[in-house]
């Protein structure tokens, strides 16, 4: 499904873009479920706008499983395209964020053991010794990388346990819902996952 | 980054900043667009299939259509036409009066 390399037809009324950066935090579902009704109508401008609200935490928990962006970008795109053939499955009466997250990990996951995934270039020795920090993007690249090396060495479930709960702002209820797990385990997932990730940034400062 | 309790309900800002920017796939314009295209490709592909299947129903029903006509028309033109007898020409209504005396006096004359 990687068919980015190919010409791209005209995008049918595309909804306003997300501005890059701004924190994603929760997405207000208010209107969704109209959303969802009109868009299994055929109404594509509504399924835009729903793929234009997920589209950056679909991205980042794909990354978070698979770790490399295109493999990432790939699998997300096979979520949304799944979530619009099974939108007529979606019960409205719940939110609509962790049912299309749950295909987005699913997706993912099923990715991810299908194909053996490209391992990330390894760390710059510069880095991983606390080396020169020209200036403030460098340093937070080679953070990134750091960080995003730390997420693979994580068991599956803790990464997007805890991009879900500290990076999107999901509750552990609805997190445990994307995940299918009790809630309790989440609350487990999420404070492993952190102290990992803590004590990495802890370093990091400690080598700033 | 100060230690926080096990089963802590409040998301950590610093760790999420880091993780967002670590995890930031860059602008979702292209990612967007793209999706939205293979939906519609998805789209064209699925109305592609349903009429595939309404033509090839359709085909299978004209020709069973073809069939049921040919057969009807060839058994009926096989099929002769009965021949009426004598009894059904006397029981008839003449078609012209007076046909049916010129008979009966022709039997009566030549017993």
């Amino acid at each position: 499904m990687a068919d980015a390399g190919a010409p791209l037809p005209p995008s049918p009324t595309p909804p306003p873009p997300s501005q890059p950066g701004q924190p994603a935090a929760r997405i207000p579902g208010q209107d969704e479920g109209e959303l969802v009704a009109r868009a299994v109508a055929g109404d594509r401008a509504a399924f835009g706008t729903l793929v234009d609200r997920y589209a950056g935490v679909a991205r980042r928990v794909a990354r978070a499983v698979l770790g490399n962006p295109e493999d990432a970008d790939d699998a997300a795109q096979d979520a949304m395209l799944s979530a619009l053939v099974k939108l007529d499955q979606y019960d409205a009466r719940r939110p609509f964020g962790p049912w299309l997250l749950r295909i987005v990990s699913n997706a993912a996951t099923d990715r991810r053991r299908r194909r053996s995934v490209r391992r990330a270039e390894p760390l710059d020795v510069g880095l991983t010794a606390g080396g020169p920090r020209p200036d403030v993007t460098a340093e937070r690249r080679a953070l990134g990388e750091r960080l995003r090396q730390a997420l693979a060495t994580l068991p599956e479930r803790r990464r997007i346990a805890v991009v879900l709960f500290d990076v999107e702002g999901y509750s552990h209820a609805e997190i445990a819902t994307v995940l299918g797990i009790p809630e309790g385990t989440v609350r487990s997932e999420v404070f492993h996952a952190r102290r990992r990730l803590r004590a990495l940034l802890a370093d990091w400062k400690e080598e700033g | 980054m100060k230690d926080l309790l096990p089963f802590d309900h409040r998301p950590d800002p610093v760790l999420g900043n880091a993780l967002r920017r670590a995890l930031d796939p860059g602008d979702a314009t292209a990612f967007v667009a793209r999706v939205l295209a293979r939906a519609e490709q998805l789209r064209a592909a699925s109305w592609d299939t349903v009429l595939a299947r309404w033509a090839r129903a359709g085909v299978a029903a004209a020709l069973l259509i073809a069939l049921a006509a040919g057969y009807l028309v060839g058994h009926a033109s096989a099929t002769p036409a009965p021949q009426p007898s004598v009894a059904d020409a006397l029981i008839a209504p003449p078609a012209h009066p007076g046909e049916v005396e010129i008979v009966l006096a022709s039997v009566i004359e030549n017993p």
